[in-house]
């Protein structure tokens, strides 16, 4: 997307409080499966969702300690990306060509995003707002953003102030492209709206976007 | 007598007794019946101990139970909160997700079993019913999480949550992501901590709650 002259492909990717340390979690950015997670002291990274040995997806394993182990074989990576440990070797320093493929991360305003390694502009700015919940539709950025023609696009998502759930709320949703046609909303609010009122306003608005996608 | 578990390993609602039993400390004898290609549980023999022909079936010494939300309750009888903190609110709380939890089992536990069992089903429509499902699952979670509670029904976890969990687990055996539910996975999570915790094939324990293993042991 376009800002200011300048492009950002910054894609947000969650909430903040939804990676506590010592979780890993699924992520995507441009088609491209991710693993991000967070160590132990809070150090947060997005990697490709492969580990170098076999293949097998990194969110299915497990963060211990500054380490992302995989499910299959144990292999462990630093926040480094650098492959630190193989259990089947134990005497063995793993060489330096071992590694896990990195994205950029970032944290700003209880927002992750994740952009190509080295090719992001500046951050979205969502400032103001407070972080709400993370949901999925059946729907694409487009059907969701025709649906909702008082919010206007900006990188990253949409925002404006809408009645949703009875009542007005600053709403800021922040697009993510699943697969299979769907697509993650995460929502901001204003720091006074109820947050309960805006999540079931959601609720209601994911249902009649998915019946119009379907009709 | 110790009590009888009449199992099958991949089955989700033998996993909730299996599961919640251990939770409790609570020793069972399995008895493994070959549902899956033998379909024991449908011969005479089997039927003879429970006419309806399904697992599991719980023998106590005084109760042959087929519920698996019945046997929850068998189990934790004397565990004090496990069955909520005694109020009305919280017994009826618990009644709402024991009931939803047999939703869960008639979609996303019937997308798996169609998946991994060849079971007939109409299995689009499964899988939907599994979606709605879970989202209502994640927006309670994410009401609860607001009031500061982790659980379904309050702050620590209930017969409910073991009642419910299984088949949110293993939803993507019946080909259903979980990916697009944080609040989902949080809870999972805190039941995956709980001291006692056991796994099944296809839901495994944390293995971060332990130190890494010593090098060179064996």
């Amino acid at each position: 997307m376009k800002t200011g002259g300048r492009v950002t492909n910054w894609v947000a990717n969650g909430l903040s409080r939804d990676v506590v340390a010592g979780v890993v979690v699924p992520g995507r950015w441009q088609g491209v499966d991710l693993a991000i997670w967070r160590s132990a002291t809070g150090v947060l990274r997005a990697w490709k969702d492969r580990c170098p040995h076999r293949g097998m997806r990194l969110s299915h394993g497990f963060v211990r300690g500054e380490g992302l182990s995989c499910i299959y074989h144990g292999w462990t990576y630093g926040t480094d990306g650098r492959c630190r440990s193989i259990p089947a070797h134990p005497d063995l320093v793993p060489p330096a060509a071992i590694r896990a493929e990195a994205l950029d991360c970032a944290e700003a305003d209880g927002v992750i995003w994740v952009a190509g390694a080295g090719e992001a502009g500046p951050l979205p700015a969502v400032t103001g707002l407070v972080p709400l919940r993370s949901l999925a539709l059946h729907a694409l950025p487009g059907q969701i953003a025709a649906a909702l023609p008082g919010l206007r696009l900006f990188p990253g998502g949409l925002r404006g102030v809408v009645v949703l759930g009875g009542i007005q709320t600053s709403l800021c949703l922040l697009l993510q492209e699943l697969a299979r046609g769907q697509t993650m909303i995460h929502a901001l609010c204003g720091p006074q709206d109820d947050p309960v009122a805006v999540s079931r306003g959601l609720e209601d608005l994911r249902r009649s976007i998915e019946q119009g996608v379907a009709a | 007598m110790t009590p009888r578990l009449h199992d099958y390993v991949l089955s989700a609602s033998c996993y909730k007794v299996r599961l919640m039993a251990a939770l409790v400390g609570v020793r069972l004898d399995l008895v493994a019946v070959d549902f899956h290609p033998g379909r024991e549980h449908k011969g005479p023999a089997f039927r003879a101990l429970n006419p309806a022909g399904t697992l599991p079936v719980l023998e106590t010494g005084e109760l042959v139970l087929t519920e698996s939300t019945a046997m929850l309750v068998w189990l934790a009888q004397g565990h004090p909160g496990w069955t909520g903190d005694g109020s009305r609110s919280a017994a009826a709380q618990v009644q709402q997700w024991l009931a939803f939890s047999a939703r869960l089992a008639a979609s996303l536990g019937m997308a798996r079993l169609h998946d991994m069992l060849h079971f007939p089903a109409d299995i689009d429509g499964c899988r939907l019913a599994g979606i709605d499902c879970l989202r209502e699952v994640e927006a309670h979670l994410f009401e609860a999480r607001l009031a500061g509670r982790l659980f379904l029904t309050g702050d620590r976890p209930t017969i409910a949550d073991i009642a419910c969990f299984p088949n949110v687990a293993l939803a993507p055996d019946g080909g259903v992501g979980l990916e697009p539910y944080p609040g989902i996975r949080l809870w999972m999570r805190a039941i995956r901590s709980l001291p006692g915790f056991i796994e099944m094939p296809g839901i495994h324990r944390l293995h971060e709650l332990r130190p890494a293993p010593e090098r060179g042991a064996a």
